[in-house]
């Protein structure tokens, strides 16, 4: 009679206890407050309205100039997360995604929108894991916890350092993506990964996950 | 081509009937305002430019562009003086009455040679719609006092047989090229070449101005704001980040647990009956 009893208890606690225990140790799909509200742009000062007179007029030298070199960045770490993977300047893909690099140990940083520590967005993005090389650089991305550090070093050895201030799970149909690439507004450091279930008929994931991080105070980028 | 009307030389303001009317583009910030640049392609001619009667830029030298300005929209009376002249009295180098500058405009007027060499005052539309991303719009406008020319990039004809005052734009991929400025048909090099940076999302404007006799040269001007977000980030092959259900351990621990307490259940059913 007793051992009967003690299989009963033992075995419920067993059936409730390790779905339960499983769903509270995996990271939440979202962390601090959701991306696309920390994205928000902030509220343009409210501009008088243009006066009758004529503007001051601004003249400059019309001649062709090349644009000035600037150190792309080099090196992402996210100590927190065990994360160190080398970073290179990507573009757009054939199919009109931004490109990244085939190298799941490295990650890739859009090189047409800002570098990090310039006004607006920068992202850094990279593929969570590939059927042949396994788990990618960012694969811990998706247990970034608010406060997590983030540091991003360029190629003239020059360093950004950045804080987690949110962390989602995006469906990649909703994804965001003019808020995230935004090139204007406070500097910030956007990184990409993907996550979510897995669309095996695809070999795709269904969402992204995305990391919103601020300058850390104090450094200047 | 848009709506462009060009002035000759004569002295005295030419009253143009009916005005330069600019075709007005949508989506720009402010319903009420026009952005307008101006750019000074005459050679060896530094002016004033009035606008309405008031002095609207000081000492314009050719060569330079103004910054983009704001400006009301409504109905302009523009007019060149020489730089040295004390005031917007007498009589005008060139000018152009009752300009029309609808709201939302993005316009470049340019003062030029026509192919004959006369000075001339071109409004140009500027065209400012989303851009692909990745790629770079580039507009060439041919206001020198030349023929017609063909412009290339890397050695290959890209825009061909272009002639003053009109405008040609493309879309390519973003990046620098090396772009040269050739009589139309020919080899003869009239410009360049010349290292153009392309920006993406951006609209380069490139200019070709000046004579024969003060030589010829490149202008540029570049609107930015007009990128497109990529389409998507794409991120994983292989599923090991996959949370979409129970991992099997975890599964198969709570499937063994109920086993376990049916089991105790139907023996603690029989065992007390």
């Amino acid at each position: 009679m007793r051992p009967a009893a003690a299989s009963v208890v033992l075995g419920l606690a067993l059936a409730v206890g390790a779905p339960t225990a499983w769903a509270l140790s995996r990271p939440d799909a979202a962390a601090g407050p959701p991306v696309d509200q920390v994205l928000e742009r902030p509220a343009d000062p409210t501009t008088a309205p243009p006066a009758s007179t004529l503007p001051e007029v601004s003249v400059r030298d019309a001649a062709p100039t090349v644009a000035p070199e600037i150190a792309p960045p080099a090196r992402l770490e996210v100590p927190g997360l065990g994360v160190t993977a080398p970073v290179d300047p990507m573009g757009i893909a054939g199919d009109g995604q931004m490109a990244l690099p085939e190298d799941v140990d490295r990650v890739g940083w859009y090189r047409f929108g800002p570098e990090p520590g310039a006004a607006g967005n920068s992202v850094i993005a990279g593929h969570v894991d590939d059927r042949e090389q396994g788990p990618g650089a960012l694969f811990p991305l998706r247990t970034a916890e608010p406060g997590e550090e983030i540091a991003v070093t360029d190629a003239a050895g020059g360093t950004t350092r950045w804080r987690v201030v949110s962390r989602e799970v995006v469906e990649k149909d909703v994804l965001p993506l003019d808020e995230i690439f935004r090139r204007d507004g406070p500097p910030r450091l956007v990184v990409i990964t993907c996550g979510g279930p897995f669309l095996p008929e695809f070999r795709s994931y269904r969402d992204n996950v995305v990391v919103v991080a601020e300058p850390v105070g104090g450094t200047t980028p | 081509m848009s709506t462009v009307r060009t002035l000759g030389r004569t002295a005295g303001a030419l009253g143009v009937a009916g005005g330069l009317v600019l075709v007005a583009t949508p989506a720009l910030a402010d319903n009420h305002t026009a952005t307008v640049s101006v750019l000074h392609g005459v050679p060896e001619l530094p002016v004033d430019v009035y606008a309405n009667g008031e002095r609207l830029i000081d000492d314009f030298q050719p060569g330079t562009l103004t910054d983009p300005l704001e400006l009301p929209a409504g109905s302009y009376d523009l007019a060149l003086f020489p730089a040295d002249a004390p005031d917007g009295s007498g009589d005008p180098l060139l000018s152009a009455d009752g300009v029309s500058v609808p709201a939302g405009a993005n316009a470049t007027v340019v003062a030029h040679l026509t192919e004959a060499g006369e000075p001339a005052l071109t409004p140009f539309v500027n065209e400012v719609g989303d851009i692909p991303a990745g790629q770079a719009r580039v507009t060439v406008r041919h206001v020198a006092a030349a023929p017609a020319v063909d412009v290339r990039a890397g050695g290959q004809v890209v825009v061909d047989g272009l002639s003053n005052p009109n405008e040609e734009s493309l879309t390519v991929p973003a990046g620098t090229v090396n772009a040269d400025v050739v009589l139309a048909g020919t080899d003869t090099v009239a410009i360049g070449p010349a290292d153009l940076d392309l920006a993406e999302g951006a609209t380069t404007i490139v200019y070709a101005w000046g004579s024969e006799d003060a030589g010829y040269e490149l202008a540029v001007q570049s609107i930015s704001g007009q990128h497109s977000a990529p389409s998507g980030v794409p991120g994983g092959s292989a599923g090991l980040a996959d949370d979409s259900g129970l991992p099997l351990p975890v599964g198969a621990a709570a499937v063994a647990g109920v086993a376990l307490a049916a089991a105790g259940a139907f023996r603690l059913a029989r065992s007390s009956r």
